[in-house]
Formats: C-alpha cells, structure tokens, sequence
C-alpha cells in the first residue's frame, strides 16, 4: 500500500473469507483492529472475528443480543474477539490467508463444541465420503 | 476422451437435475388449467438460470469462493444477515416441498400413505449427505431423473398438430375463461421454480466442491448451456401433456398422480412407472441439493468450513445445520400440510427471493479487481441487467398476486 494509493478497507479486507495454508476455512473477518500510524494514517494489526467481533456490527437489538450471549458464553473473565494477528496474514486475494492451520489457530468454540458433543458421537464421521 | 466424458456426464446430470418438484407441479398445473399459453415463462426462465449459473460458476471457477461467501462481502454483515435468513427460510420449504414429493412419489408406487414414508426418506436424505461422495450423488440422481424424458416420449405418443403446438408457444393467447391475475400469478410460480435460488447456491458451492478452475470455465459452460435448456424441454414436455390430456377434461392437477396421468394415458403403465422413478430420482436429488444449500449459505455467510470434500468432523457447524434443516423440513411434512400446496408456495416465495440472489451475483462477476481477465462481457451485462429488471418485477408482483388471486384459486 503506497502513499498515493488509498486502500479500500470495507471492499478489499473486511468479510473475506480467512482460510489457512491449505484452503481450509477458518473464520471470515467479522472486524479489524487499527493503529495509528506515525504518518497519520492506520495500520491494521489484527482480524478479529466471533460474535464478539461481528455482534457490533449487527443492528440495534440483535446485534447487543449476539454479544451479550456470546459473553454468557464465554469462558474467560473478560471476554474478547477471537484475534489474528496481521502478520499472520501471508496473501490478501479473494480469500485472506494466514500461514497457521485452523486448528493451531483454534479459532471457533462453537465449532469444537458440536464436534465433540454431536458430529462425533455420530459413526463415520472421521471418514471420508465415498 | 476422459475430459469429453465428463463434459457429457455433466450434460446429462444437468437435464435431470433441472426439474425439481417445484417445476413437475408448475409445469403440470399451468398446462392443465392454461394449456400452452404459459411456456413462454418457462422459456424466459431458462434464459435467466442459465445466464446466472454461468456467472455464478465462473465467479466459483475463479475465486474458489461460493455465493453466500460474496453475498456478505458485497452487501456487508447487514443487509447480508437478512439476506441469509429470507434464503434459507424459503430453501427450508423447498427442502420440505421436495421430501414430500419423493415420499408422494413412493406413495404412487406402493399405494402406502405417503406420510409413512416421510421418515424413512428423511433418514435415507441424510445418510446420502453424511456418506456419499458428492460427484456420485450429483451423478446417480441426475441420470436416474432422466427417466422424465419419457414426458417427451408421451408428449410424442399423444402426436400434437406440431405446427399448432409452436405457434400457441409463440403466440401464447390466455384461455378466455381465466382472470389476467390468476394468469399472472402461475407466470409468476413458473418463473420461480426455474429459477428456484437453491439452484444457484447448489451450482457455485458444487464448483467449488470439485475444486473447479479457469480451466473448467468451459466445462461450466457446456453444463450450464446444454443441459439447462434440454432440463427445460422436459418442463415444456410435462406442461404440453398436461395441455393435450388433462385441459380438455377440465381436469385441475392436485396430486402427484395427476401430473403423470397423461404419461399413462400415452405410454401405458410401463411409462407410468418409469415416470414414477423419474419423480423419485428428481425430488429425492432436489432435496440433497436443497439440504446441502442450507448449509452451505450458512456456513459461507459465518466463514465457517463447509463441503462434502472434508470430513464430517472437520465441518461440524454446516452438518449440524444441514441436520436441523432436515429436522424441520421432515417436521414440516408430517404436519400433514399438503405437498402439493407447500410446493405451490415454496416456488412462489422463490420468486420473492429472486432479486436477493441474483444481484449480488452480476455486482462480483463484474469485479475486475477480482475476476480479472473473466469479467462479465458486454452481453452478460446487459441481458443480466434486463433479468434483474425482470426478477425485480416479478418479485414485486408475487404478493400482490397472491393475495387478489387467494393463491391461484
């Protein structure tokens, strides 16, 4: 990104798809973290994704739901977007790909709570479809 | 040769997969009651599908990503957010729409109620999406709902003046005895179901499924422009048996076995039953393809992992979902709420939901930044735009329709 080239953050970055190395699919970018930067500008430092991420952008009601669940939610004391540091990110495309597997990255409670509670308990689901 | 076989299979599988339970109704029902006068929309319909599963494939081709992943990209968490919820309740009815027609089909078959059947398909709906292959689940029911070419047979048997048969497509003239609304209210239906939205999620997901590139651009083509027209002749094919048999008997379709009355009529038993495997395979590839839609929209509007290309475990969120939609559509139907009807209904909220797909569909395939060297042509663009004119009217209209004409009574 030049000087002379303004970077479109709403169509280029924010709700891309994140996926891994591989093409697996991690997350979208529910929002962004900025810093000023020494010239005036904004540096992105993180995606952040999860309801508490996306919550904020949702309207009125639903929006404070979403995040007011996903704290209940929550584990820790004081809950955060799940964070993807920007140096992680390797290539921005039609996809943004970051150079961490998805599972290093665990990225999604949700997720991993359905698997072990639902999706394994069901047989054949550490098989490939044939 | 192997690339040459797999273009045909493509072809054949998308004749058979075109019709769903939205267009056998449709199609049947707008014979019966306005003979020829309304394939013209038919016609129109496959126009639009196939101008917009080709962008759609060629955005999936080159981006890798599927529909509902650029949907939220382009009108942001929003607008997008709305956008998912209006899709999947009116693919949720359609996935009921469509298990109700495989469990009416086997109820044609078998003489058993059709309502004892509803989880037996339910479970079998579910087993083919958790275990098989998805290039073999497009395959075996796309060529399996071939069997439906037997309405052109039929069509044939019953031997139409040919010359009349075109000029009442061309020249479509409303029979005198039905109002222009109720008209317009089964155009309205006709153009849903052709262009039913599932469609569409089904078609970018599946490229992506298979992992397509630039170099399937032309596959995608081939597919998209052969088969979808030669799916539309068997849509024309069931509404022109259904003009010739049942029109002048003043026969109104209701049931499933009325919409291949006239394949009996022509052919005799034998066609009836092939007919009957042809409204199994159809519905029951339908309702994959439904079942699967639902979570593959969810799934791409969250950026979760979704596809059949992985294993179950490593996509649990879109298996939960496609297993909670299947849930509802399977509860749906053993309300005992008439099939018939929830299709009728299904295809004509369709037409609601049209514009909400389709747009955001021509926005991204003209995206240089992201399409580059296959960004939309002038062609594309200004028949596209002519569709979503069209989409946006329609969509408009159905309601309206709907409600002066108490749902085409």
């Amino acid at each position: 990104m030049t000087d002379d080239d303004t970077f479109d953050l709403h169509l280029r970055l924010l709700d891309r798809q994140v996926v891994d190395p591989d093409g697996g699919m991690i997350c979208k970018v529910d929002d962004v973290e900025l810093e000023p930067a020494d010239d005036g500008g904004f540096v992105v430092t993180a995606l952040l994704s999860g309801p508490l991420a996306l919550g904020p952008r949702l309207p009125g009601r639903l929006g404070r739901w979403t995040v007011a669940l996903a704290r209940r939610w929550a584990e820790e004391p004081h809950p955060a977007p799940r964070r993807i540091p920007f140096e992680r990110v390797t290539e921005l495309g039609s996809a943004v790909v970051v150079d961490r597997s998805r599972d290093d990255l665990r990225i999604a409670r949700l997720e991993d709570w359905v698997r072990i509670h639902v999706i394994e308990r069901i047989p054949g689901s550490r098989h490939e479809s044939e | 040769m192997k690339r040459i076989l797999s273009v045909f299979l493509g072809v054949l599988t998308a004749i058979g997969g075109f019709v769903d339970i939205g267009d056998l109704v449709a199609n049947a029902l707008a014979g019966a009651r306005f003979g020829l006068s309304l394939v013209w929309v038919t016609l129109l319909g496959v126009v639009g599908i196939c101008l917009f599963a080709e962008m759609s494939g060629r955005v999936a081709a080159v981006t890798h990503r599927g529909t509902f992943d650029l949907i939220r990209e382009r009108l942001g968490p929003r607008t997008g957010l709305l956008n998912l919820v209006a899709s999947l309740l009116v693919t949720v009815l359609t996935f009921t729409a469509e298990i109700g027609g495989v469990a009416l089909a086997l109820e044609l078959a078998t003489s058993v109620n059709y309502l004892l059947f509803v989880p037996v398909v339910g479970f079998a709906v579910w087993l083919v999406i958790w275990r098989m292959k998805f290039s073999a689940l497009e395959n075996v029911f796309g060529l399996l709902g071939l069997a439906l070419v037997v309405f052109a047979v039929a069509l044939w048997q019953l031997g139409p003046d040919w010359g009349e048969f075109l000029h009442s497509i061309v020249a479509p003239r409303k029979p005198a005895t039905e109002d222009l609304s109720t008209y317009l209210y089964y155009g309205v239906a006709l153009f849903g179901a052709a262009l039913t939205p599932y469609e569409v999620f089904f078609f970018s997901s599946g490229a992506v499924e298979e992992r397509w590139t630039t170099k399937d651009i032309v596959t995608s083509r081939v597919n998209v422009f052969l088969g979808f027209p030669l799916g539309g002749l068997l849509s024309v094919a069931i509404a022109g048996c259904a003009a010739i048999v049942l029109m002048p008997k003043g026969i109104e379709v209701e049931t499933l076995g009325q919409v291949g009355l006239p394949v009996a009529v022509a052919v005799g038993k034998l066609g009836l039953a092939v007919a009957i495997l042809g409204f199994v395979a159809a519905t029951f590839g339908a309702a994959l393809e439904t079942g699967l839609s639902t979570g593959y929209s969810m799934a791409q509007y969250f950026g979760w992992q979704w596809g059949k290309f992985v294993k179950p475990r490593q996509a649990a969120r879109f298996h939960v979902v496609v297993l909670l939609a299947l849930i509802a559509a399977v509860a749906g139907v053993l309300t005992t709420a008439d099939p018939i009807k929830v299709t009728e209904y299904s295809i004509v909220f369709s037409a609601v939901a049209l514009p909400l797909t389709y747009f955001p569909i021509l926005v991204v395939a003209n995206d240089p930044v992201y399409m580059g060297e296959h960004v939309n042509g002038r062609l594309s663009n200004v028949l596209g735009t002519l569709f979503l004119v069209i989409i946006g009217i329609v969509a408009v209209a159905a309601i309206p329709l709907m409600l002066i004409t108490a749902a085409g009574q």
